[in-house]
């Protein structure tokens, strides 16, 4: 397991590490380690906002068939992170033990933190009572979820308390995907 | 699909079995001063091949739509919703037998849907309006003509995560958390809450405007007290509104199936609100199982209308 310089931003994905800094450690791994979990949360690319042009991280792309997973979309912005963070990652699927997992393919991220959008998923799954293996990631709009407009000012509610917030009708109106919740409330968390 | 249909007219009273499995049995449009109320119970509706049948008439994006609901329930209540709107708007024959695949629908510019009707130049569109509210256990559809109208349906006993007064504090007019908070039994408390939510619902998707564009804080919902004190009458005050628009809007409340509370909230036509009197709608409510059975309910155990 390489080890993260120790001024280096970094954000965990378990065994993963990425950096935004000069240097950059991509691990690979085996999924042989890996017990499928239940929950299962959407792949983002961290590394379209981190990387200056001129650097490109080599990955070899992820055979989608004997596993599939995602995690929480994220960016880490350079002047954000001053900690270590844990975002999870988890894996469902089959596995076949005999392949090889090359690496991993990215996708563009949103601009949340990770914790931002885990805790708006709590809430969104508190309040919409779903059950444990209901899939809910950045992506998910709050009406196919289930969601109707009671729900909806619930929802905002939560959120209002958990972080602290005020949040206006309009903002409150354009909010369709838990992303968008977790985007709004951190440019309301910047603001104060 | 054929769409048969039979000679009787639909009146109110009867138990109506679809003519053939594609039917829809047809129905005059609504008078001036009257609204249709159509429900459907998800619950009665367990067939997979008339859930099959409903899923054809949609439109692809609609399906798509149904198909991205997460859970066999709510694929279920949206495939209903779409499905009694068409249905319901099809019954209405308006020049001659309209497909329910065949309708189209568009949204007004803050995004109400409306019905984009596919007529040549030369007729008019017809005056109809609709406004759908859905709960996973029950789907209604509110129809009139040159009347705008919002409908919303809750379960009675449906759960909220907050306290009924922390979150009448955070979205409800002053005047309304003074009421609420004068209640004093909490159950009849939560009931008057839920009861205030759907007749707000309503005032807004009547409005059109969509939530931002009528918050909640900024009008108040109250009943009418008449000479002996009791309730008879549902008004808006709105802060921003002057008093002629608001009293241009009618609501009734009704209990359908022992179950849900359903809010109507239309538009008063001109020479009633001229007159100054508030002129009863009409309501007549059936419940559908679309392609198989109308039952008009009005007047039995299954609508209770609470005011208006």
């Amino acid at each position: 397991i390489y080890a993260p310089a120790p001024n280096s931003h970094s954000l965990y994905l378990d065994k993963f590490v990425f950096t935004n800094c000069q240097n950059t450690y991509i691990h690979s791994f085996t999924h042989s380690s890996y017990s499928p979990p239940h929950s299962l949360h959407k792949f983002a690319d961290p590394f379209s906002s981190l990387l200056n042009n001129n650097k490109k991280i080599k990955m070899a792309s992820f055979a989608a068939s004997p596993v599939s997973f995602s995690a929480v979309s994220c960016t880490v912005k350079p002047n954000q992170v001053s900690n270590l963070r844990r975002a999870s990652l988890s894996f469902s699927g089959k596995s076949s033990p005999s392949r090889r997992i090359p690496a991993l393919r990215f996708r563009v991220a949103c601009s949340a933190k990770p914790e931002t959008v885990c805790k708006v998923v709590d809430i969104v799954r508190k309040q919409l009572a779903l059950p444990d293996d209901r899939d809910v990631s950045g992506e998910s709009t709050f009406a196919t979820l289930g969601a109707d407009s009671l729900d909806t000012v619930e929802i905002v509610m939560g959120l209002e308390e958990e972080f602290g917030i005020s949040v206006e009708e309009e903002s409150a109106q354009s909010i369709t995907t838990v992303q968008d919740a977790a985007d709004l409330i951190e440019k309301l968390l910047e603001k104060k | 699909m054929r769409i048969g249909f039979t000679k009787m007219k639909l009146d109110c009273y009867q138990r109506t079995f679809a003519h053939s499995s594609s039917s829809l049995t047809p129905i005059q449009l609504p008078a001036h001063l009257e609204t249709h109320l159509w429900y459907v119970k998800p619950s009665e509706v367990k067939n997979e091949s008339l859930l099959k049948q409903y899923l054809d008439i949609l439109s692809p994006r609609e399906r798509e739509n149904v198909m991205q609901m997460r859970g066999e329930e709510l694929r279920k209540s949206a495939l209903l919703a779409r499905t009694l709107v068409r249905t319901t708007i099809a019954r209405y024959q308006i020049n001659s037998q309209i497909n329910p695949r065949s309708l189209k629908f568009r949204k007004n510019i803050h995004g109400k849907p409306e019905v984009d009707w596919q007529f040549s130049n030369d007729s008019l569109p017809p005056p109809l309006h609709f406004n759908i509210s859905h709960t996973s256990s029950l789907v209604a559809c509110g129809v009139t003509v040159d009347s705008q109208i919002g409908i919303d349906v809750e379960e009675k006993h449906r759960s909220i995560k907050h306290t009924v007064l922390s979150f009448a504090r955070r979205y409800f007019s002053k005047h309304e958390i003074q009421f609420l908070a004068s209640i004093t039994d909490p159950q009849v408390q939560k009931l008057e809450f839920i009861k205030l939510w759907t007749l707000k619902e309503a005032y807004v998707k009547a409005l059109g405007k969509g939530f931002s564009g009528a918050p909640f804080k900024t009008f108040t919902i109250r009943f009418k007290e008449d000479s002996i004190h009791q309730a008879s009458e549902i008004v808006v005050d709105s802060f921003d509104e002057p008093t002629e628009l608001t009293s241009n809007w009618q609501f009734s409340l009704l209990e359908l199936a022992n179950s849900h509370y359903a809010a109507i909230c239309t538009e008063k036509h001109a020479a009633s609100a001229e007159g100054k009197r508030n002129v009863p709608t009409k309501l007549t409510v059936w419940k559908t199982i679309p392609f198989v059975v109308d039952e008009c309910v009005s007047g039995t155990d299954a609508v209770k209308t609470i005011y208006g």
